[in-house]
């Protein structure tokens, strides 16, 4: 018996001092950052909503290309939960090494940061943009048999009636919101904005005709629109959408200078080092760019648009702009 | 029919043999995750979620699926020999199933649990060929309005689930409302009662508070008993008797109604529904004392409902395209990743491949009869497991299927934090189903009466506008008045059937 029990503390022993020689050697081996990716080291891609999502489908899709263009295996974690906020802080603290990359989708990340009461550990100077990847249009829709013929028809509605004209949101400050905020302003009109739980409960009451209009994305409603359950009154993209009937026009041709969608793009942890940056927005820009990953993203109906680091970059920050002057607005209600 | 000839093709997609290994493979994962406490089948779906990236989309949609409501099947197993859940919406067959096993009927609650299932999931599939169309409309109906009054009517069953007392049980069911109050604010998204923990933001997970109340505390009080076996009696046969039976019968018919219809409105969780068909049935039988003590039809309706509601959830994913759970969210993300977009262009532009998949889930029901009985033999012996050993086995797989849920360690904590409390209101007591109950109401309830007013801009009025919500509201008040009447002196005309036994 003894004996055994010594064996065990021998193991134990050698145990400890196994974890504590690994935790000290290790950062030595990955800190060169010229072969990067290291041979037969994964690459995770954090994803911050629930795997099957139309965001966790998006990167599975890409996945499987950027593998190729890397030559090493992606893993894709979900770390879901508090908007995107608990993946965010994830990328965020995780070691700039290069081989963590977070999935983000915008406007919903810098709401995170740029509203106080989420309390949010991080700021835009934690991420380094990579690679945009989607943007999708917003729209305003109106059920088939709905009054509303035209987008004015909806505006007169609203005008006719203040507060009474009901208008889906996938959820307070949601980019639909920011959207009907936006309009609101420019129609000089109000509606009475019903805050659902993501896109699928606003879009069963509308289908079930418990709410007047829908303020979504073009992917939601594409297939709503060819049965001809939904018509759509306006885009808000600066180009007509493929995805949809011709005539549907954007909203500033019809006057109305809203243009937004939600967007979704690739960072990295600040800090990163620049080689190991400008190895993965390459190998991000092959991989967007195949032929796979565009058909892949067309049948789910989501607008491709590829931008790099500086651009991507730029788009972040006009949003930013935007959005902290409108934040104060919506807590007001 | 048109309907006989899709379905015929239908088979002939889902009986070659590859896509029967995978409807195999799928019941028999989704049997595993379902006996693991704590993993559910979202958490299942979305492991399996990279290999549809390589393999056929038929097959890897029929396996999906097949987890999915074969996790329904093995749930049962550990709430009835363990007083585990092994899914959420298995908590309640907690209450009479583990009343059954210490008896000595483990057997005949586990058979009893499988055919409802079978039937419930059969009957829910059959449904999605017959009458898909017309029901998906009638889910349609169901907007935040009639949403908030059917969680009211299921509320006021919360009356029925008190033990001895009135009060612990509303203490409870308050407690219960209070947990699901915690995390972001459904409409202005503000913070409630997080202390500024971000996990927190998401409310307390329902599952690793289920695994803590029930689990835990189950093997925190058996634990203090010096690991005696806790099931004493001899086991008797698995072969439910004729008076089972009869009496399984009529819950098991109105559990596949009840699972169905509840499935198809958006939102629903398949807990609720075993909730409310374990409430319904306490309030329908003539024997209300029973339940708790090992009815039998307090295993079957719950169980038949839950399995009714997975396959009926299914039913708005191929018609709409809308997913009404998460883990469907996941089914809805393999099709999509497939290139293939679920709704209303599904049977017109994939009609092998729809049709193979509802195919597959007669297949699929039948498969896990077949699995699940014989294996019910089998799960009973883990009954003969010396405790000491079996204790620290499910501890571990409580602890994995917790932190599984979202990759958090926070989650282990609440389920040790309310292991901890459930050990300490079972010594004291109270009822544990009442929290349980409005952790799972409280929140729909709370979202769809904001959304209401939302609609209204503040107008109570809207709440009993139409027909159906009016009806449903007029139901509950029936129920809160008749189940008052129990409690008052002027009632005790009425067996109350709470005496001390």
């Amino acid at each position: 018996m003894k004996r055994m029990n010594r064996l065990g503390y021998g193991m134990v022993l050698f145990g400890l001092l196994f974890a504590v020689s690994a935790t000290l050697l290790g950062p030595a081996t990955d800190a060169c950052a010229a072969d990067f990716p290291a041979k037969g080291r994964a690459v995770q891609v954090v994803v911050n909503y629930a795997a099957g999502g139309a965001t966790d489908v998006g990167v599975r899709i890409l996945a499987t290309e950027l593998e190729k263009a890397l030559d090493t295996k992606i893993e894709v974690v979900n770390k879901p939960g508090a908007s995107g906020q608990i993946g965010a802080t994830y990328t965020s603290k995780a070691k700039p090494d290069g081989y963590t990359i977070g999935a983000v989708n915008l406007p919903a990340l810098n709401v995170s940061y740029l509203d106080p009461s989420r309390e949010a550990v991080y700021t835009r100077k934690e991420f380094i943009p990579l690679a945009l990847q989607v943007i999708d249009p917003g729209l305003i829709a109106v059920r088939a048999d709905s009054p509303y013929k035209t987008l004015q028809d909806v505006i007169d509605a609203a005008k006719a009636n203040p507060g009474k004209v009901t208008v889906t949101t996938t959820g307070l400050q949601s980019t639909e919101h920011f959207w009907m905020m936006r309009f609101q302003k420019l129609t000089d009109t109000q509606f009475a904005l019903v805050h659902f739980q993501g896109s699928a409960p606003a879009l069963i009451a509308i289908l079930g005709k418990k709410i007047d209009v829908l303020c979504g994305n073009v992917s939601d409603v594409t297939p709503h629109v060819k049965t001809g359950e939904i018509r759509v009154l306006g885009v808000m993209d600066e180009q007509r959408s493929a995805f949809l009937p011709e005539g549907v026009k954007t909203l500033t041709e019809q006057g109305i200078p809203v243009v937004g969608g939600s967007l979704r793009g690739y960072v990295l942890p600040a800090k990163t080092p620049q080689p190991v940056v400008d190895v993965l927005s390459a190998a991000l820009k092959k991989a967007l760019e195949s032929q796979e990953v565009k058909e892949k993203m067309s049948n789910m109906g989501l607008t491709w648009r590829y931008m790099g680091p500086t651009q991507f970059e730029k788009l972040w920050d006009d949003l930013d702009e935007m959005m902290i002057k409108l934040i104060p607005e919506m807590k007001a209600k | 029919m048109d309907v006989v000839l899709n379905i015929l093709a239908g088979f002939a997609v889902a009986l070659t043999p590859q896509n029967l290994m995978f409807a195999l493979m799928g019941s028999f994962l989704g049997t595993l995750i379902g006996v693991l406490p704590g993993i559910g089948p979202a958490a299942g779906c979305a492991l399996l979620i990279p290999l549809t990236a390589r393999i056929d989309p038929t097959g890897s949609i029929i396996m999906l699926t097949a987890l999915f409501y074969g996790t329904q099947y093995g749930g049962t197993i550990t709430s009835v020999l363990l007083n585990v859940p092994g899914e959420a919406s298995s908590v309640i067959t907690c209450l009479d199933g583990y009343q059954m096993a210490k008896q000595g009927r483990p057997g005949v609650a586990l058979s009893i649990s499988a055919i409802g299932s079978f039937i419930g999931g059969t009957l829910a599939s059959l449904a999605l060929v017959v009458v898909a169309g017309p029901l998906t409309r009638m889910a349609l109906e169901f907007g935040p309005v009639e949403f908030f009054a059917l969680m009211v009517l299921g509320l006021s069953l919360l009356m029925g689930l008190a033990g001895t007392s009135m009060v612990k049980a509303l203490m409870m069911g308050i407690f219960g409302l209070l947990l699901s109050m915690v995390g972001m604010d459904p409409v202005r998204g503000s913070p409630r009662f997080t202390f500024g923990q971000m996990e927190l933001m998401d409310g307390i997970g329902f599952v690793p508070v289920i695994m803590g109340l029930f689990g835990l505390a189950e093997i925190l009080e058996n634990a203090e008993k010096r690991f005696t076996q806790v099931v004493q009696s001899k086991l008797s046969s698995l072969i439910p008797t004729r008076q089972d039976v009869k009496d399984s019968a009529m819950p098991i018919l109105r559990g596949t109604v009840l699972g169905t219809l509840l499935g198809l409105v958006p939102g629903m969780t398949n807990s609720a529904s075993s909730f409310l068909s374990y409430a319904m049935e306490k309030k329908l039988s003539k024997h209300p004392e029973k339940f708790g003590t090992g009815a039998i039809e307090g295993v079957a309706g719950p169980e038949t409902a839950n399995n009714a509601h997975a396959n009926g959830a299914l039913i708005p994913l191929f018609t709409l395209g809308i997913p009404a759970s998460p883990t469907i969210a996941v089914i809805m993300g393999a099709f999509m990743m497939n290139g293939i977009v679920p709704g209303p262009f599904l049977f017109k532009d994939h009609p092998a491949l729809v049709w193979g998949v509802i195919a597959s889930f007669f297949i699929g029901n039948v498969i896990l009869l077949i699995l699940n009985l014989p294996l019910i033999r089998l799960w009973v012996k883990v009954l003969k497991i010396p405790y000491s050993i079996l204790f620290g086995l499910i501890l571990a797989f409580m602890i994995i299927g917790v932190y599984g849920l979202d990759n958090s360690a926070f989650d282990i904590m609440t389920m040790i934090v309310f292991g901890v409390l459930g050990y300490v209101l079972r010594k004291l007591d109270f009822p544990l189903a009442p929290v349980v109950l409005t952790l799972v109401l409280g929140p729909l309830m709370e979202r769809s009466l904001r959304t209401s007013m939302e609609m209204s801009q503040g107008d109570f009025s809207i709440l009993w506008s139409s027909p159906i919500s009016a009806g449903l509201l007029i139901a509950a008040a029936a129920v809160l008045i008749s189940s008052a009447l129990r409690f008052l002196p002027i009632g005790k005309r009425i067996p109350s059937g709470d005496e001390e036994v």
